[in-house]
Order: structure tokens, then C-alpha cells, then sequence
């Protein structure tokens, strides 16, 4: 007959190596037996005694563990900090790597955008998740290798050359506006090239009708993308070095390069094309004159207002040297 | 009610080197795991059956105490003994056992005075 105890210590071997299992049958038979008689003098019945004592034993899987000194954790204190640097490590350089190769691939063999993000975004998580698994996969194994006696294991040393650099506040800071005008940047100048192959709506369906007019691209339009890119090493400068006047002054020529072409192109006529004024029905009624001006003051403000706050920024950074940048980013708002 | 969990720790923590100190010295005479869990508690050194039996184990497997099964009544019982290495760690926690206490006494009556 098969007896409680019994089944409590086969659960309990099982998980321990075929090398073990014998004796510590043997010792854990013998604890049990002496807990129970001791539970049957002071009056229980054999039965209640035996459920009770192997009650107080608790998991037979815990149990054996605490027995043979198995890890109950999946990476314990000796590796988890090797373990959680190289994962950040490998997902803040391969993951990246990764997206961006997939995206180019994609785009090169000419997918459609849609399509192209899409198979990014399932590869970027297929990436993450295997390069999660595998790193603690490993961790997980090196915790349960036993190194010789007196030996570290293979965990690396810590040494002072290991300290970060303390973080310059205000770069840190800067980092999320450099990221938003790249961003944005990125956006409008695909926009440009995009426009070209029609966003003009007719009832619900896409016209190949160019938005702005062909004529442009003889000149104006790489104008643009080029002053786009230069708006981008400005970004970057603003990110390297913090604002200071010359770069304020910089972004004061770069908006008068932008906007004075663009409205002067625009009150001329000359930007949008007649096939997309024709597809939106323009002039709209009575109207027209009022949009213009709207249009007009909207994008003078924007630039307006983006060339003051580079002064105020330079102004700012020039007094407290260790200026922290929080505005937000707005440089190249002036579309 | 924290407080009372955070006591306890400190407790356990204080008495974790005492109960191999305590093991080590009770196993000059051989004797199995329930009884030695009998006797230290009797004696008021406090321990639990679920520390005692794998402290048991280690110390065994770091040779500071030799076993025997005793198969001579029903059920076979293991029986520890003190080895040679553990009689020198014994003495060596000792010492230092009692020079923390002296320690301790004179901080305390450093405290007083």
C-alpha cells in the first residue's frame, strides 16, 4: 500500500540526481517518521500525525532544493547584474541594427510603406523576444553550473574603470528635442518626395495628382530638401553643443530661408499645382482670400515664434552654464 | 506590525552562526536529527526543524561532521559526529563568540556610566 509518506518522498527525490536519491530517501523517511511519532505522543492519530507532519514539511520540490543547496531562482545575485547590462546592451545596438536593416531591406525591394513597416515591427519583436530568451537562457544555465571550489564563476570583476561618466543634465535633456526635429524633419522631407505620387482626395479615392506644382522640382523643391537637411546638422549642433548665440542666429537665417520662398511661392501662385487646386474646387467661394491671409499669418507666427525661443534658449543656456533644456521641440515648426 | 517582522529577522539573523556553533559542540556525542532538535531546544537555542535538517547536510558535505546509520531499531536513523575540522572551527567560533560578548558588555557598560 501506498502510504502518503511514501508518495511525499518520491516527489521530493525525484527532482534531486539518480546519485542522491537513496540516501536522502533514507534521511528524509527517518525526519518524517520522527516528526510523526513525536505528533502521536502528544495524541493525534498516526493519520492526522502524518498528514500534519508532512503539512509542516511543505513542497517536496522546495524541500529538495534547500536539501542539495539548488538555486530557487532563475538568476540569482551572482550573474542577474551581468545579465541585465548585457541585455541592455544587446537591445540598445542589435535591436536597433536589426529594425533598421529589415526597414531598408524592405524599402529597397520596393515594398509599400505600409507593408514595409509592418514586417519592421513583427521583426523588432521576434529580435527582442529571442534576444531575451536566449541571453537569460544562458544566465540561467551558468547559475546552475557549479564553479570548482574557490573559483568566482565566470563573473567579470568589478573594477573603478567601470564607473559611467556622469551624465551632462542638460545633453539628457536635449536628447528627446534632438529626437523629436529628426522626426519631424524625416517626416516633411518624405513628405515632399510623397506628394509627387498624389494625396490629392477626389470622392474618397487617391489621384495620381501631384500636390505641389511639378515646375518646383527644376528648383525650388531640392531647395527645400536641402534646407531640410541642413535644419538636421542644426539639430544636431543644438544636441553637441547646447544653444548658444551663433546658433541662435543660425536658426534665425535658416527661417527666413524657408519662409520667405515658401509664402512668397505661395501668394505667387506658384506652389500648389492647377491639377490639385482644380481636385480641391479652389478658390472655395467667397473664402479664398480669408484662408490665404490665415495661412499667411499661421506660418509667420510659427517661425516667428521659433526664432524667439532659440534667442531665449541661447539667452538661458548663456546664464547658468549647466542649463537644463525642457521646451519642447519645435525647431523646423514652421510648415 | 512591521516592526515585529522586522525583529524577527534581525533575530534569525543573530542566531543563524549560534545554531552551527551550538550543532558543532552538541555532536561531540553522536546523536540523529530529531533528538539534537529535542535537546537545542530544550536548551533553549531556538531552531526549526526545516533549518536544522539541511544545516546538518552542509556541514556534512563541508566536513565538519561524519555520519553512521544506526540500523539497529526499526527505523534507521543517521548519526552525526563532530569531525577533527569541526572540533577547530567549533573552537575558532567560540573564541570569537565570546570575544563579540565581551564587546558587547563593555559598549553596554560604556552606555551606562
Amino acid at each position: 500500500m501506498t502510504t502518503l509518506t511514501d508518495r511525499y518522498v518520491w516527489a521530493a527525490a525525484r527532482t534531486l540526481p539518480e546519485s542522491q536519491r537513496a540516501e536522502f530517501d533514507r534521511e528524509l523517511r527517518e525526519r518524517i517518521g520522527d516528526a510523526i511519532d513525536a505528533l502521536v505522543e502528544t495524541g493525534s492519530s498516526p493519520d492526522e500525525a502524518e498528514r500534519a507532519a508532512l503539512t509542516e514539511l511543505g513542497d517536496p520540490a522546495a524541500l529538495a532544493a534547500q536539501y542539495i543547496d539548488r538555486p530557487l531562482q532563475l538568476i540569482g545575485p551572482r550573474y542577474y547584474l551581468m545579465w541585465w547590462r548585457l541585455l541592455k546592451l544587446l537591445y540598445s545596438i542589435v535591436l536597433p541594427i536589426g529594425a533598421a536593416g529589415v526597414l531598408l531591406g524592405q524599402l529597397l525591394s520596393g515594398a509599400d510603406i505600409g507593408e514595409a513597416i509592418g514586417s519592421t515591427v513583427t521583426t523588432a519583436i521576434s529580435i527582442a523576444v529571442n534576444l531575451g530568451f536566449w541571453t537569460t537562457l544562458v544566465f540561467a544555465v551558468l547559475e546552475r553550473t557549479t564553479a570548482g571550489a574557490g573559483q568566482p564563476g565566470i563573473a567579470a570583476v568589478w573594477t573603478l574603470d567601470m564607473l559611467p561618466a556622469l551624465p551632462e543634465p542638460a545633453k539628457t535633456s536635449r536628447l528627446g528635442e534632438l529626437i523629436g526635429s529628426l522626426v519631424f524633419l524625416g517626416i516633411f522631407a518624405a513628405a515632399i518626395v510623397w506628394q509627387q505620387f498624389g494625396v490629392v482626395f477626389h470622392d474618397g479615392v487617391r489621384e495620381p495628382t501631384p500636390l505641389l506644382d511639378p515646375a518646383l522640382w527644376s528648383f525650388w523643391l531640392p531647395y527645400f530638401l536641402a534646407l531640410i537637411a541642413l535644419e538636421i546638422l542644426f539639430a544636431i549642433a543644438v544636441y553637441a553643443w547646447g544653444w548658444n548665440w551663433w546658433l541662435a542666429g543660425a536658426n534665425l537665417v535658416l527661417n527666413i530661408a524657408f519662409t520667405v520662398p515658401a509664402l512668397w511661392l505661395f501668394l505667387t501662385g506658384q506652389l500648389i499645382s492647377d491639377e490639385a487646386l482644380e481636385a480641391m474646387q479652389w478658390p472655395w467661394g467667397t473664402s479664398g482670400p480669408v484662408i490665404v491671409a490665415i495661412v499667411v499669418v499661421v506660418v509667420i507666427a510659427a517661425s516667428t515664434w521659433d526664432v524667439i525661443e532659440g534667442g531665449m534658449k541661447a539667452y538661458r543656456a548663456g546664464r547658468a552654464v549647466p542649463a537644463a533644456m525642457t521646451g519642447p521641440a519645435t525647431s523646423g515648426a514652421k510648415a | 506590525m512591521n516592526l515585529d517582522e522586522t525583529t524577527a529577522g534581525h533575530l534569525q539573523e543573530l542566531r543563524r552562526g549560534t545554531v552551527v556553533l551550538a550543532c558543532l559542540v552538541r555532536l561531540r556525542t553522536p546523536d540523529y536529527g530529531y533528538a539534537l532538535l529535542e535537546s537545542l531546544n530544550t536548551l533553549g537555542i531556538l531552531v526549526d526543524a526545516n533549518t536544522l535538517y539541511p544545516l546538518l547536510r552542509r556541514l556534512e558535505k563541508q566536513g565538519l561532521l561524519t555520519s553512521e546509520w544506526n540500523t539497529d531499531e526499526a527505523r534507521p536513523r543517521k548519526f552525526y559526529r563532530t569531525s577533527p575540522t569541526g572540533e577547530l572551527l567549533a573552537d575558532a567560533l567560540m573564541t570569537d563568540w565570546r570575544r563579540i560578548d565581551d564587546a558587547l558588555a563593555g559598549l553596554t557598560t560604556g552606555d551606562e556610566s
